[in-house]
């Protein structure tokens, strides 16, 4: 795997400290630049586990149809026209005509045109199903979600939840008019404090919950109460409670005896029994795939299993948790890929890459690998990918600032495990497998300018040879000589180039070292705002931004943290290692 | 940052518009393909221009956009099928900022821009990939399918897998114009 760096977001935790990376739960704290977002409001990284989302637009991943939210839920959330998945594969599904034109060449031919004669049927293209095998034809080629309506509508399951809304149908109604006014009363608490940001995020998040559960009560009765405004209604409304009492509804009816159910082919028993009895193929039995996406549980028996309606897929919004602006919002057009909010952290932050150059193919060793008759990518394959114990190796950060003023970067790489308590104690056992040294002192990256788009430009990247005989000549080098001219060369800024700075960084690895050179490394950056110094009232659950008081023009800084991971580090059976 | 990816310098042709199409690679019927400039045909791809609808006149099989990339060993073959008891070749058309994989069959009907599709896969007849999604590495995406738009589809069948993120048009578009200079010519 190649060098990566990802970047931390605090998701509100009160201490911006990320957590120690070589802990396999850390990997949820750390993301890839591109995923994250921006609050200007906060001065602070979103990530997607921390925003709250919002659909904004339902569609159809097949048809692509937009389809109304009003429909969505009377639709059951599936494609309510032509779209269905493979029983057998999950596949779409193409309606064809009973007789496949011949195209007269012999050959066997998917179908796809849909004239033809009628009885019409679904077939797939991957593993050949057909309907037809499942007693599933159509008079028409169209409107096949409404022609199968009666098979979903009278399948028992949706016979029985049927009967049961029917039966809660005047619980309902009794229930519905406290549980609006318990839940409106919620509201003039909602107002978002901007002081306290985790109170207004617990208040806005409760009224969420509550429309949310008032939703769910709408659909299935009884379901999903939210259980503040139960306890308040049965304060304030004791008499009324009464009539909502459980014992006094009437007694709920199954629409099939639980033991005859069973007959269905369905919840189990003693019908499925019986045919696990008689299996003779394996296949003849549906997995668990082809059964789990199912609204209602499904017969065992493979040949039983029904085409599926294709689940909606959505567009969301998404907002920060805190102070709840928008950070995306997309066009409402489902197939567009614009926005008309994008609030990304690349637009915010330096992006960093991370590069061994060690592993970068050669000139030479391209030529050579050219001359083979093996193939181009053969030949600019990355050699020597792995990291060993007891050897040192530079490695290349690229810093690119997206601003179109420059800023001033100071790098450092704090020690994590130190400040982590709970294992402090196991830490110190053990000395760190690793030391890093990168450049310390600030340096400048150049704003970001629309003509150094490297469109047009190859004068950006690397085509001269001594950069790489440079660089590659201490790789692997046992030679003490060469070693400190490596490094007095290797740490430091290196090069810049339009809005990039490339700094060297050097790594040496222990004797004992093993697994994934992994460290933490805190970016601090200096821009010029045009913003008038905020109030320190908004704490942003993490980003730290201080206005530097002393000079004009007005600056800030920004800080975050990343984790840099260089690779495996393998041992090498050329050591001799007497334990390896 | 990346390192240059080298090629030989006689091996490739270079165009006007800065398409770099390999010697090795087998253009058929070229008069009926559109290249749309800064996009690479490496070495042992196919491309079928020559398999066109039946007609007299000029009639484009197969169009890409720019800073494209057929990966080495692709196969790029326009859809057919009967209509109406007549049998066709139909169209290929191909946005910019796509990228192909290595040893990948492409039979899709229209690919959007900013589509990345890995190596190894069969994309099906009459496919239709919409604007950044991505086929995983390996994947098998039967004939007629609908790939929507953000979208990253992986397996055999190639199924939904889950969404890209927000920036993806701007990774990809920023990707594929860094391939592009990045793919250096080396003289022998
Ligand atoms: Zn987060
Ligand atoms: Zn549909
Ligand atoms: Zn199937
Ligand atoms: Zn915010």
């Amino acid at each position: 795997m190649t060098p990566s760096v990802q970047y931390h977001c605090p998701c509100l935790a009160s201490a911006p400290v990320p957590p120690p990376p070589h802990l396999p739960s850390s990997s949820y704290s750390f993301h890839p630049l591109h995923t994250l977002f921006f609050c200007e409001e906060c001065d602070a990284i979103r990530c997607n586990r921390c925003v709250s989302v919002e659909v904004s637009t339902y569609y159809c991943p097949n048809c692509l149809f937009e389809v109304p939210s009003a429909s969505v839920r009377a639709e059951k959330n599936r494609c309510a026209r032509n779209c269905f998945m493979c029983p057998n594969c999950r596949n779409t599904l193409t309606v064809v005509a009973s007789d496949p034109p011949d195209t007269g060449d012999g050959r066997l031919t998917v179908p796809v045109s849909t004239v033809g004669e009628p009885p019409f049927y679904l077939y797939c293209n991957h593993c050949r199903w057909d309907s037809a095998e499942v007693g599933i034809v159509f008079e028409k080629p169209t409107g096949l979600a409404a022609q199968l309506q009666r098979y979903e509508d009278s399948a028992p399951d949706s016979l029985e939840f049927d009967r049961l809304k029917e039966h809660f149908e005047p619980f309902l109604r009794a229930a519905s008019l406290p549980s609006s006014l318990s839940s409106s009363m919620a509201h003039p608490g909602s107002v978002v404090h901007p002081s306290s940001a985790a109170h207004s995020h617990h208040l806005h998040s409760s009224s969420i919950t509550a429309a949310a559960s008032a939703a769910l009560a709408r659909d299935i009765p009884g379901v999903g109460k939210y259980t503040p405004s139960l306890a308040r209604s049965t304060s304030a409304r004791a008499g009324r409670d009464r009539s909502v009492n459980k014992d006094e509804m009437a007694e709920y009816r199954s629409r099939l005896d639980i033991t005859n159910a069973s007959v269905v082919g369905g919840g189990g028993g003693d019908a499925d029994v019986e045919f696990i009895k008689r299996v003779e193929k394996i296949s003849s039995v549906a997995s668990l795939e082809q059964r789990w996406g199912n609204s209602w549980a499904t017969s065992l028996r493979t040949r039983d299993i029904r085409p599926q309606r294709i689940p909606l897929h959505s567009k969301r919004s998404k907002r920060c948790p805190v102070c709840t602006h928008i950070l995306i919002k997309p066009e409402q057009k489902a197939q567009s890929v614009r926005y008309k909010i994008k609030l990304v952290a690349a637009n915010y932050l330096p992006a960093i890459t991370v590069a061994l150059p060690h592993t970068f193919p050669t000139p030479e060793t391209v030529k050579r690998g050219l001359g083979k008759p093996a193939s181009a990518s053969a030949a600019n394959d990355r050699s020597n990918v792995a990291l060993h114990p007891g050897e040192s190796y530079s490695f290349h950060l690229a810093l690119t600032n997206p601003l179109y003023d420059p800023i001033q970067v100071r790098l450092a790489t704090p020690r994590v495990h130190a400040t982590s308590s709970s294992s402090g104690t196991q830490e110190k056992a053990r000395r760190p497998p690793f030391g890093v040294s990168i450049p310390t002192s600030t340096f400048t990256v150049a704003a970001f300018a629309e003509a150094w788009e490297y469109d047009e430009d190859e004068e950006m990247y690397w085509t001269d040879e001594e950069e790489f005989g440079g660089v590659g000549s201490n790789r692997g080098s046992r030679n003490k000589e060469g070693k400190s001219k490596a490094k007095a060369k290797s740490v430091g800024v290196l090069e810049k180039r339009a809005n990039t700075t490339i700094v060297g960084g050097e790594v040496i690895i222990g004797k004992e070292a093993r697994g994934r050179l992994k460290f933490i490394m805190l970016v601090q950056y200096t821009y010029r705002s045009d913003d008038p110094v905020p109030s320190e009232s908004g704490e942003g659950g993490g980003a730290d931004t201080k206005a530097s008081t002393n000079k004009a023009p007005e600056t800030k800084t920004f800080e975050f943290y990343t984790v840099i991971d260089l690779g495996e580090i393998i041992p090498t059976k050329l050591d001799g290692d007497p334990d390896g | 940052m990346d390192p240059p990816i080298y090629y030989s310098k006689a091996e490739f042709i270079e165009t006007d518009t800065g398409n770099k199409v390999s010697r090795r690679a087998t253009i058929a019927g070229p008069q009926n393909i559109i290249l749309g400039g800064k996009t690479i045909i490496a070495s042992g791809a196919i491309i079928r221009g020559d398999l066109r609808r039946s007609g007299p006149g000029h009639a484009v099989v197969i169009s890409l956009g720019r800073y494209c990339l057929i990966g080495e060993g692709c196969i790029m073959r326009p859809p057919y099928k009967t209509y109406r008891g007549a049998f066709n070749y139909y169209p290929m058309k191909i946005g910019d900022h796509v990228h192909i994989g290595a040893n990948s069959v492409v039979e899709a009907a229209t690919i959007g821009n900013n589509v990345e599709i890995g190596k190894n896969c069969i994309i099906g007849k009459f496919t239709i990939i919409k604007d950044c999604a991505k086929i995983a590495d390996n994947t098998i995406i039967p004939p007629n399918t609908v790939v929507p738009a953000l979208a990253l589809f992986a397996g055999s069948p190639g199924r939904f897998v889950e969404d890209l993120p927000e920036s993806t048009q701007e990774i990809v578009e920023a990707y594929t114009k860094q391939y592009y200079t990045r793919f250096q010519p080396l003289d022998r």
